[in-house]
């Protein structure tokens, strides 16, 4: 139970359908965040909560391995001039990992969360689908949960537009139901943002930005890690007006590389073969998929190669893909069902 | 639901019924203002005036020094922060010397006026393995220029007693005139006999809930006269040192708990004593279990342990599911069970220290409560032990 509405109601829903309901909060973050020192503010709504509905509450720390599996990792990517997806790390490490653990060795049967996803009993087996909201749909962030998982998981709001969880929030009189949605990564305070969390734990590099078909210097950047593969945002357009994309960061060389959208598309996406992970059986080389590399962004068909090397190739140009990120595959003959996922590396 | 083993006196301790008895006639109807004149206010006064009094004998101290206050947070604060201030009224340079293992009320206290005047240093000074303040190391810390000496007399966390005489007998000897000390007494009230064992100290500190009293209750007792500054001058009541109306209903339930603890004490002890040292041999049978500062001088009511490769929010949940109140003895803000300052001040890897268990008890706890929680603890931890 984050203290945000979905977990709220799905707590509420699994009580009204008879299940014996304990809430758990997890605190992850120790330093100052939007809601407070230790999300203090989150913790009391998820507290609160519990009370209303009359099921006991508790606070799990997992702190210091918050820290180490997501926050540091989070840092020195953007030191080595990658972009990795904190919350997608902290579900596969802390949520669905360690939870996961503590939950058995307590005696529960299950663990619930309140993601906009599904996960679907097909001959014995559990596949995972997107939510049925299409706006709020996260089966993106759980692309990596695997069969043994799936089977201990429940997504008691999955099925329900997020109009009808406020509508839920507020029958139950749970005091979240108009709780705004958190949209941004829990450890960083929203008025600060990236930067200065960044800059408070590892030295910026400036770096010039170079036109990638010119070789000209075009302007300078304080801070390359900053930069993101694909971003458009903050880069400047050329003197033509045409907008310029980011093609490639290089802490290392102190370079930045952007482009115009035709000079930058790209045709293949490079994964990590060691991150790739299954919901079932594996991918075959040549196998159809649909891939979808941001929490919310479209999906591309493309064709998962996995022969000497690892990587997607895609239908048709797209901007280019950040390493680091997550690239979830969904089945190209049911569209809302997860295949698998893997990390986007350099190429 | 199964029968509730209360085993966190430390946190709060139940509240007595001869404290909820004497309060009763203050919480409804015309309470009058202490500080007026007429009737009304003449009984409230003699009632706090009364209250002084037994707080004052409980500490052995005279009752002008007694300050009724808002509880045992309160009271730290305003030794730390009221000493210094006034210290750095005629002084350049103020320091603050506390030990490592203090509550949060005096760390946050001394945190606070080094983050906020730039004269005020806080040193802090280093522990054993045991916990128990390192005297050398005070020595290190004093100069001319301390304003206060902070020490807690028994640690909340694992009820481990400090030496307050040396720490005194050092801390006065390094200043010229001698220096403020004050002792956060409030894990101790509810075992050691405070006349003596802070005798040596001019400010202590205690509160009324983890002897029985109510919340939001508690006191600074000032045995020798120091100079201290009012937080909140206010109508400068409490002899101009903590303005506000004093709440008459607080300060005889503070007075009633500290009575009952003070003709209990000898019997309490004795018999809890007793339990401690059961509770600590059963557990040191347990896998992974060991009895943190074994050797130790201790308050007889604090057992706590470390279970290695156990987690304490695991122990804790299936201690709970089992009716039993215990706790890891270190909570943030959340709720959350975090790290202790105190065990990382006394070198214990954090690794141990998250599988931290304490085990409080009171006058009310029976032996029969200390065989069930032997009982329930023994068969968690198995289970986690899988």
């Amino acid at each position: 139970m984050s203290g945000g509405v979905d977990s709220s109601v799905a707590a509420g829903l699994l009580l009204e359908q008879g299940h014996e309901v304990v809430g758990a909060t997890l605190k992850l973050w120790g330093g100052v965040s939007d809601s407070g020192c230790c999300s203090v503010a989150d913790v009391d709504d998820a507290r609160r909560v519990a009370q209303t509905l009359g099921i006991d509450h508790h606070v799990f720390n997992y702190t210091e391995e918050f820290n180490r599996h997501v926050v540091e990792p989070f840092v020195r990517a953007h030191a080595e001039g990658t972009s990795p997806n904190p919350c997608i790390e902290c579900n596969r490490h802390i949520k669905f990992d360690l939870l996961f653990d503590r939950a058995r060795r307590l005696g529960f049967d299950a663990v619930a969360t309140g993601h906009h996803a599904q996960v679907r009993d097909h001959d014995g087996r559990h596949e995972l689908v997107r939510g049925a909201d299409e706006q709020k749909d996260q089966s993106y962030v759980l692309g990596y949960l695997n069969e043994d998982q799936l089977a201990m998981l429940l997504l008691p709001i999955g099925a329900l537009q997020k109009s009808e969880v406020r509508a839920h929030a507020e029958r139950l009189g749970l005091r979240t139901w108009d709780k705004p949605d958190s949209q941004d990564v829990c450890f960083i305070e929203a008025s600060k943002g990236r930067e200065v969390f960044l800059r408070q734990r590892v030295p910026l590099t400036r770096a010039t930005i170079v036109d990638r078909s010119s070789g000209d210097v075009v302007g300078e950047t304080d801070a390359a890690e900053l930069m993101t593969v694909g971003q458009r945002r903050g880069v400047l357009p050329n003197r033509d007006g045409e907008k310029r994309y980011v093609a490639s960061v290089n802490v290392d060389e102190r370079r930045v590389e952007i482009g115009t959208l035709d000079e930058v598309l790209v045709t293949r996406i490079a994964l990590d073969e060691s991150s790739l992970s299954f919901t079932h059986e594996a991918l075959k080389d040549r196998d159809e998929v649909l891939a979808q590399w941001s929490a919310h962004g479209r999906v591309q068909v493309a064709t998962f190669r996995h022969d000497d090397a690892c990587f997607l190739e895609l239908a048709s140009p797209a901007r280019p893909v950040a390493p680091g990120q997550t690239v979830v595959m969904y089945d190209v003959r049911q569209p809302t069902i997860v295949a698998g996922a893997a990390i986007v590396v350099r190429t | 639901m199964s029968e509730q083993l209360y085993f966190d006196h430390a946190a709060s301790a139940p509240r007595r019924d001869e404290v909820t008895d004497a309060m009763e006639r203050w919480q409804h109807g015309t309470v009058g203002n202490p500080s007026g004149s007429h009737r009304a206010a003449r009984e409230a006064r003699r009632a706090i005036e009364e209250a002084r009094d037994e707080i004052a004998d409980f500490v052995g101290a005279r009752p002008g020094g007694v300050i009724f206050t808002g509880g045992g947070t309160e009271s730290c604060h305003l030794a730390i922060v009221g000493t210094t201030i006034a210290h750095r009224r005629n002084h350049e340079q103020s320091v603050v010397v506390i030990s490592k293992v203090e509550h949060n009320a005096v760390l946050d206290a001394a945190a606070f006026v080094d983050h906020e005047y730039d004269d005020v240093e806080v040193r802090y000074v280093d522990v054993d393995a045991d916990g128990v303040v390192d005297i050398e190391s005070l020595q290190e810390r004093m100069d001319a220029n301390v304003a206060i000496v902070s020490v807690m007399t028994a640690n909340n966390e694992t009820g481990v007693c400090q030496p307050l005489d040396a720490v005194t007998s050092v801390a006065n000897a390094s200043v010229p005139g001698g220096v403020a000390t004050h002792t956060d007494a409030i894990a101790a009230a509810p075992w050691l006999y405070l006349p003596t064992v802070t005798a040596t100290v001019d400010l202590v500190s205690i509160c009324a809930h983890k002897i029985g009293g109510p919340v939001n209750s508690g006191a600074l007792i000032m045995r020798n006269e120091v100079a201290l500054e009012a937080l909140v001058p206010g109508g400068g009541q409490e002899r101009g040192r903590r303005g506000g109306t004093v709440d008459v209903a607080a300060a005889v339930g503070l007075a009633a708990a500290v009575r009952l603890t003070q003709k209990e004490l000898v019997d309490v002890n004795d018999r809890v004593v007793d339990y401690q040292q059961k509770l600590c041999a059963a557990l040191s049978f347990l896998p992974g279990c060991a009895i943190t500062a074994p050797a130790a001088r201790k308050v007889p009511g604090t057992v706590h342990v470390t279970f290695e490769g156990i987690a304490s929010d695991e122990l804790l949940f299936l201690l709970d599911q089992e009716g039993v109140c215990a706790s890891a003895a270190s909570s943030c803000s959340s709720g959350a069970a975090v790290a202790s300052h105190v065990l990382a001040a006394m070198g214990m890897p954090f690794e141990r220290a998250r599988g931290s268990l304490r085990l409080t008890m009171g006058p009310e706890t029976t032996e029969h409560d200390v065989d069930q929680v032997i009982a329930k603890l023994s068969a968690a931890v198995y289970r986690l032990k899988g």
